[in-house]
């Protein structure tokens, strides 16, 4: 019986054995050929949907939706400080060859391209462009609420001209319907396939399209195993790229490796072609070391934020906000948290206070000031400072945990003392849904980063992203207002006038736009910073 | 044979008895997870422009709508049908999930627990045969090593090295070689599968991509099965029966195989089960630096998203393998010590 244990079998030697002498091997070279036709992607992250309209839907999922996927437009690009970024003012025909705006911006005609066909060869039709954006306005999905900040909300909007004709009305000139459109959400099912897996409780087959594409796009799932990868091929039928062509790989694999240093490790040595979500530390090693492509792009459309519940003492003061406005030490958060990359968004001179443009986010006219600091607080008549604590979600420890010992070590210069505290990420969301955190840091996105759209998303309601619960009738007025203001300069002094008062409120602090790193193999090309803030395979070649 | 039905009598009667401690397991893991603070609905809600309407929907979907008492009797009948809900991180069932990762975990923990085993065991011996030589301080610093040295660091340490610098380990990602194709599933088990597949480059990737995470593991428990196996040899070897085989004359190996190791085995086998299940739950760390698709990193993002089932399910299944291991172990006392099966 002691055998067992003291005389293994012969299979169990034989592990053994290979499991010492297997670490002498290397990948296999044979498939040289078509590795340099494949795009291996790595990611923290996962993809948990095939259907990017699903609740609970990750980020790398809309990635993967995007290249199964055609829209009825897509976003154009442009150059911003020498970097490729999505044009929020460009939209360009994806399924539609073109489209037309009336004048009086009330209606939008698509004219659908003839030759686009479906994965299953079945042409795409006015009738499939129809059911798709009615699924996108009325089945329980994350489409509604997006499509509802672009004016589109029933059906009836949605009218079937001829089958190459779709056309959209208005019920007001809305500058965010079409832009709307060439995001992640309203993308064209299939309707015939769709329908065909659809029943009376799940009207729009949103069970089967979870786990299943109906789709025009790029490419098409090989594999598809939720939490760890996706394999996907060439559609070699798609056309439809920026240049008309097919996608330059034949092969795209999505892959998840959640950590960190080893998706360094992959990328370094040539195993991964691509990565975005490095830690900023490993991103700057290896840009020095100049042996791969890394493209750092500010975050165009995203801000991060300390921020305060207005609603919670002693917050409610204007004045206590000010205070910790000027204690901030800026500009070691920035070199601590992010190496320094990103797009600082404190640190400017604002003549006569005035907000010096309309655009947002801009740079605040704020700096290290503790002098400044003390006076607010005594204006608040906290001379003395006061206890609170400050919260931030263990998701984002990384690059918040230096920030947040800064932070309590400046104040505690004012006489604000400080306690850390971190949350797991459920619970910080929750706790700021409650509206129950008084100080923290937190960040935003904006698909559709213009101005309003900023402001109505991030500073009116009883929102979640609201951080500050803000509740400023004035801010209120003019953001809503600027939604449909056409005049462009009056737009602009609108935006002036917010930021300014912004400013003065000082409802919360933005403090930088971070970097996204693309760090990749020197031979990929074509990389462009996308507003869903992941790659666009499609986008990518290799030389 | 009748020793075999009694230890199957005892088997039986012991897993009939544990019944209850999983009843217990499944309603105590409900209430924690809707006690611990964390509203899944709000954190899947997270698009740009979710809002209280979302978030409901999703409430909805995860039955959070309804009264707690209701939610129970709800979860218990769906897992009496063998139903354990739905992973909203990955969208798909949570027994189609752990059934896909519990094999990864399994054949890593089979692996590394072999090794340590193998490595372990004859450490411990040589350490007891001669007690405070350099041998044994040897055998002790090593154990110290392994404990110190945090499983993510060691393993780190060993890409670094194996892939990074040597590049003689194939890339730490996940289970297979992601160009190599996967064999057809019978067991689960990559070696197995590529064996029964008869493909044996397969096999080769697939072993190769075990042998890191494996020995980052074994690494890590190589201390307790060493030091208990040195223990427990000591006072075998000190006691009165190999006193009188020594002064019979019988050989040296049959004196420490034989008679000291087979009575010095009993507290390695408890030992051994205690590591497996921990090995088994608790080695998330080693999972997720190799991208390992295993079912401890898959409860732990579970667990972050406040994502009920996925959690729920998973201490369930550790649960139940916990009283399988305990009874294999029980079976395997009887057949070291037969007094035992006797009682």
């Amino acid at each position: 019986m002691i055998d067992v244990f003291l005389k293994p079998s012969r299979r169990q030697w034989m592990m053994g054995a290979a499991a010492l002498l297997t670490v002498s091997i290397a990948a296999p070279a044979a498939q040289a050929q078509t590795r340099a036709e494949t795009l291996r992607y790595v990611t923290g992250a996962t993809v948990n949907t095939l259907d990017p309209t699903m609740p609970g839907s990750t980020r790398e999922a809309f990635a993967v939706s995007l290249s199964t996927y055609d829209r009825l437009v897509s976003f154009g690009r442009k150059q911003l400080n020498g970097k490729w970024v999505f044009d929020l003012d460009t939209v360009r025909g994806e399924l539609a060859e073109s489209f037309d705006v009336s004048p009086d911006g009330l209606k939008i005609t698509f004219h659908l391209r003839k030759d686009a066909k479906f994965q299953d060869g079945t042409p795409v039709t006015a009738e499939d462009v129809k059911w798709s954006l009615d699924r996108a306005v009325t089945a329980n999905s994350l489409a509604k609420a997006q499509l509802l900040t672009g004016s589109l909300t029933s059906t009836d909007q949605f009218k079937v001209i001829d089958p190459y004709t779709v056309e959209v009305t208005l019920p007001k000139p809305d500058k965010l319907a079409l832009p709307n459109l060439a995001t992640v959400y309203p993308v064209i099912f299939n309707s015939k396939v769709a329908k065909a897996h659809a029943t009376a409780e799940d009207p729009w087959a949103q069970t089967w399209l979870k786990d299943n594409t109906a789709g025009s796009g790029a490419f098409l799932i090989e594999t598809y195993k939720p939490g760890e990868q996706v394999i996907l091929k060439r559609n070699d039928a798609w056309t439809r790229s920026a240049s008309n062509g097919q996608a330059a790989f034949k092969r795209l694999i999505v892959q998840t490796v959640p950590e960190a240093a080893t998706r360094a490790n992959l990328v370094e040595r040539g195993d991964a072609d691509i990565v975005i979500d490095l830690q900023p530390t490993d991103a700057a090693a290896l840009e020095q070391k100049g042996k791969l492509k890394v493209i750092s792009t500010p975050q165009y459309n995203a801000i991060n934020f300390i921020s305060f519940n207005n609603k919670i003492p002693p917050f409610d003061n204007p004045n206590v906000r000010k205070a910790i406005a000027y204690a901030l030490p800026y500009e070691d958060m920035f070199k601590a948290a992010l190496f320094g990359r990103g797009y600082p968004l404190y640190g400017a001179t604002w003549a006569d206070g005035k907000a010096p443009s309309g655009g947002f986010p801009i740079p605040q006219p704020v700096n290290t000031d503790l002098a400044k600091a003390k006076e607010y607080l005594k204006a608040a008549g906290m001379p003395d400072g006061f206890s609170t604590t400050f919260s931030f979600n263990v998701g984002q420890a990384n690059v918040v945990e230096p920030m947040a010992a800064l932070l309590k070590e400046s104040l505690a210069k004012v006489g604000i003392k400080v306690d850390i505290q971190k949350l797991p990420d459920a619970q910080m969301s929750t706790l700021i849904n409650e509206k129950k955190v008084p100080f923290f840091t937190e960040g935003i996105v904006a698909w559709l980063p213009s101005m309003d759209y900023f402001y109505r998303n991030f500073y009116i309601g009883n929102i979640r992203w609201n951080y500050s619960s803000l509740d400023n009738p004035q801010i209120t007025e003019i953001a809503q207002a600027a939604r449909f203001e056409q005049d462009k300069a009056k737009y602009e002094a609108m935006g002036r006038e917010l930021n300014t008062l912004h400013f003065e409120i000082m409802p919360q602090i933005p403090v930088w736009q971070a970097s996204q790193d693309a760090v990749m193999a020197p031979s990929i090309e074509g990389y462009t910073y996308q507003f869903h803030r992941q790659v666009d395979y499609r986008d990518l070649s290799r030389k | 044979m009748s020793q075999f039905a009694s230890t199957a009598r005892r088997a039986g009667r012991r897993f009939v008895s544990s019944l209850p401690a999983l009843l217990g397991v499944l309603v105590f893991t409900f209430l924690l997870m809707r006690v611990l603070p964390g509203d899944p609905a709000v954190f899947f809600a997270s698009g740009p422009t979710a809002g209280k309407e979302e978030i409901e929907t999703i409430r909805k979907q995860m039955g959070l709508d309804k009264p707690m008492p209701e939610q129970l009797a709800r979860y218990m009948l769906d897992v009496a049908q063998g139903n354990l809900g739905n992973s909203l991180t990955t969208g798909q069932p949570v027994s189609k999930d752990l059934r896909e990762r519990l094999p990864a975990s399994l054949e890593l923990t089979f692996a590394a627990l072999l090794i340590a085993l193998l490595s372990a065991v004859p450490l411990g011996i040589a350490a007891a045969l001669k007690p405070n030589s350099l041998v044994d301080h040897g055998v002790r610093l090593l154990c110290a090593l392994g404990v110190c040295v945090p499983t993510f660091v060691s393993g780190l340490l060993l890409i670094y090295v194996f892939y990074y610098l040597l590049g003689y380990a194939p890339d730490p990602t996940g289970r297979i070689d992601i160009f190599t194709s996967q064999p057809p599933r019978m067991t689960g088990f990559l070696l197995i599968d590529f064996l029964l597949a008869g493909d044996l480059s397969g096999w080769w990737a697939a072993a190769s991509q075990l042998v890191l995470p494996a020995f980052t593991m074994a690494l890590f428990v190589v201390a307790p099965l060493a030091r208990i196996t040195r223990a427990a040899m000591l006072s075998s070897l000190g006691s009165d029966f190999v006193r009188t085989a020594r002064s019979i004359g019988l050989p040296r190996w049959r004196i420490v195989v034989v008679y000291a190791l087979r009575n010095a085995i009993l507290p390695v086998l408890t030992i051994t089960g205690i590591v497996f299940s921990t090995m088994l739950g608790a080695n998330v760390l080693v999972e997720k630096v190799f991208s390992w698709p295993g079912v401890a990193s898959y409860a732990l993002d579970a667990l972050l998203a406040s994502d009920y089932a996925p959690v729920q399910g998973f201490v369930l299944l550790m649960a139940f393998i916990f009283v399988i291991v305990n009874l294999v172990i029980d079976v395997l006392y009887g057949i070291a010590d037969p007094r035992i099966s006797i009682e």
